[in-house]
């Protein structure tokens, strides 16, 4: 039998003014897959995630999140924009983590995992603390349980971004270049973060990154994005060691010339 | 020109009872002004244009009308539609929806200060939209507006004797009827006006220490 895709993009186009940010874009990705989003910047990548966590919305097209309407509901076979409270009802399956953490500061850092489990009616506050602990504890973060996020470092205060994401306990989980803001020693703790997660769940995760390295090893698939369409789609392996389109080949090149990793 | 020290002392107790209604008055309003500017700079946020295109005409025509005129009509002119307010009520109302005019632009400052980052997170948690101005937008943009609110509460002390004009016995109204009856100004006037200034200072003093420190707050 096969599942129902978790996530179904269906020719999904958006633009701001004249530009064209994507483009009757049709993808599908299944449950517990690792997707990673590559591509120049300017190619539409971050918006496929800001338009699935509902940041931003779309101009045409559907998205099926479990083949159900993210930014539309069926009612009575009339097709609607989705309601405040259908968008809520999406929003608690996706969680996401920034390029710039956007940790709440005048919380603790136990605070800012477990607000939302407690404001959302998910949890009580003493489960919301247990779930909170348990989750830093997994980031390796339990010592900074009560410190403010203005007290730690780039990569701590990721990796409780990370934490606070998954403490609603989302089924897809949404990574916006959460490396590109780290000084480069801080950036193998939070990928480590992620690979755990990999490991030891089977939560579906797409990650927009510039880190090559760990696209190659992470993913499952790689997806090579440039003006708001899909130029090439496969495992890592076919599309780093064996491009098939001028532009990946030009892209990959670049990125090697740069001095990035991959 | 001559200080006569035995009026100054005769007429202490009932420039006192003034000095009470001002401070009654400045406390009122001012808490009017904080909440009601609050409610307006969130109502011209909403999307919806029912709610924020009123709470826009508002702000634009309170401020485009001096306090004054104000303070008549709710004291002079609603009566004739039915509402009777007692004098400092109107005057308490008009102080506070003046300066809550002007407030709503401080908290409009403050919020838009807010990186975007905060309302996408809130989002991406999964708040709803009271959760996220209740326990993010609000907590961390009201620190940051505090010496400017409080700037503008120790304006609205000093425009309090404009009360006097709707029959208010503030202590500018006092002062007024004491010189009038005994043709004698200097005292009463110099009292009111070392008075104002006994708060205004402390006040400005207290005020750069609001500055320094709520300036330092950092993320």
């Amino acid at each position: 039998m096969v599942r129902t895709p978790i996530i179904r993009f269906d020719k999904v186009s958006k633009s701001y003014g004249d530009l064209d940010v994507l483009q009757q874009l049709s993808f599908d990705v299944s449950h517990g897959e690792k997707l990673a989003l590559i591509g120049p910047s300017g190619s539409g990548k971050t918006t496929i995630l800001r338009i699935l966590m509902t940041l931003e919305s779309l101009d045409s097209g559907s998205i099926f999140i479990e083949g159900e309407g993210l930014w539309h509901e069926e009612n009575n076979g009339q097709r609607q924009v989705a309601s405040d409270a259908h968008l809520r009802h999406m929003r608690s399956k996706i969680g996401m983590v920034f390029q710039l953490f956007n940790l709440f500061p005048h919380k603790t850092v136990l605070e800012n995992v477990t607000l939302a489990p407690v404001l959302t009616g998910a949890m009580n506050a003493s489960e919301a603390r247990v779930k909170g602990l348990e989750l830093l504890d997994m980031v390796g973060l339990s010592d900074k349980a009560e410190q403010k996020p203005a007290q730690l470092s780039g990569g701590q205060k990721q990796r409780t971004a990370i934490a606070r994401a998954l403490a609603l306990q989302p089924r897809i989980m949404l990574f916006d270049e959460v490396t590109s803001a780290l000084d480069p020693e801080l950036v193998e703790e939070v990928l480590n973060v992620m690979r755990k997660l990999g490991e030891e769940t089977d939560m579906t995760m797409l990650l927009v990154t510039h880190e090559m390295s760990f696209a190659r090893d992470f993913a499952d698939r790689v997806m090579f994005f440039d003006s708001g369409k899909i130029v090439e789609s496969g495992t890592p392996d076919t599309l780093f060691s064996n491009p098939q389109h001028e532009r990946t080949q030009m892209f990959l090149k670049k990125v090697i010339a740069a001095g990035l990793r991959v | 020109m001559e200080w006569d020290w035995a009026f100054a002392f005769e007429i202490l107790p009932t420039l006192g009872k003034g000095i009470v209604v001002t401070i009654q008055a400045t406390l009122a309003g001012s808490v009017l002004a904080m909440v009601v500017g609050l409610g307006l700079a969130i109502a011209r946020r909403v999307k919806n244009r029912w709610i924020a295109m009123p709470a826009s005409f508002f702000v634009s025509f309170v401020r485009g009308t001096p306090l004054l005129v104000q303070l008549y009509f709710l004291f002079y002119i609603l009566p004739d539609i039915g509402i009777l307010l007692s004098p400092l009520t109107a005057g308490i109302v008009g102080l506070g929806l003046h300066y809550a005019t002007y407030t709503a632009e401080v908290y409009r400052a403050g919020i838009d200060n807010l990186p975007r980052g905060q309302w996408e997170a809130a989002k991406a948690v999964n708040l709803s939209t009271r959760a996220t101005w209740q326990h993010i937008i609000i907590p961390q943009a009201i620190p940051p507006m505090i010496p400017a609110l409080a700037n503008y509460l120790v304006a609205m002390f000093k425009e309090t004797p404009l009360l006097a004009a709707i029959t208010v016995l503030e202590l500018m109204n006092q002062a007024r009827s004491i010189a009038n009856y005994h043709y004698k100004y200097v005292e009463p006037m110099t009292m009111v006006g070392v008075f104002f200034l006994l708060v205004s200072i402390p006040s400005v003093i207290f005020l750069r220490y609001l500055e320094r420190r709520f300036s330092t707050v950092s993320q």
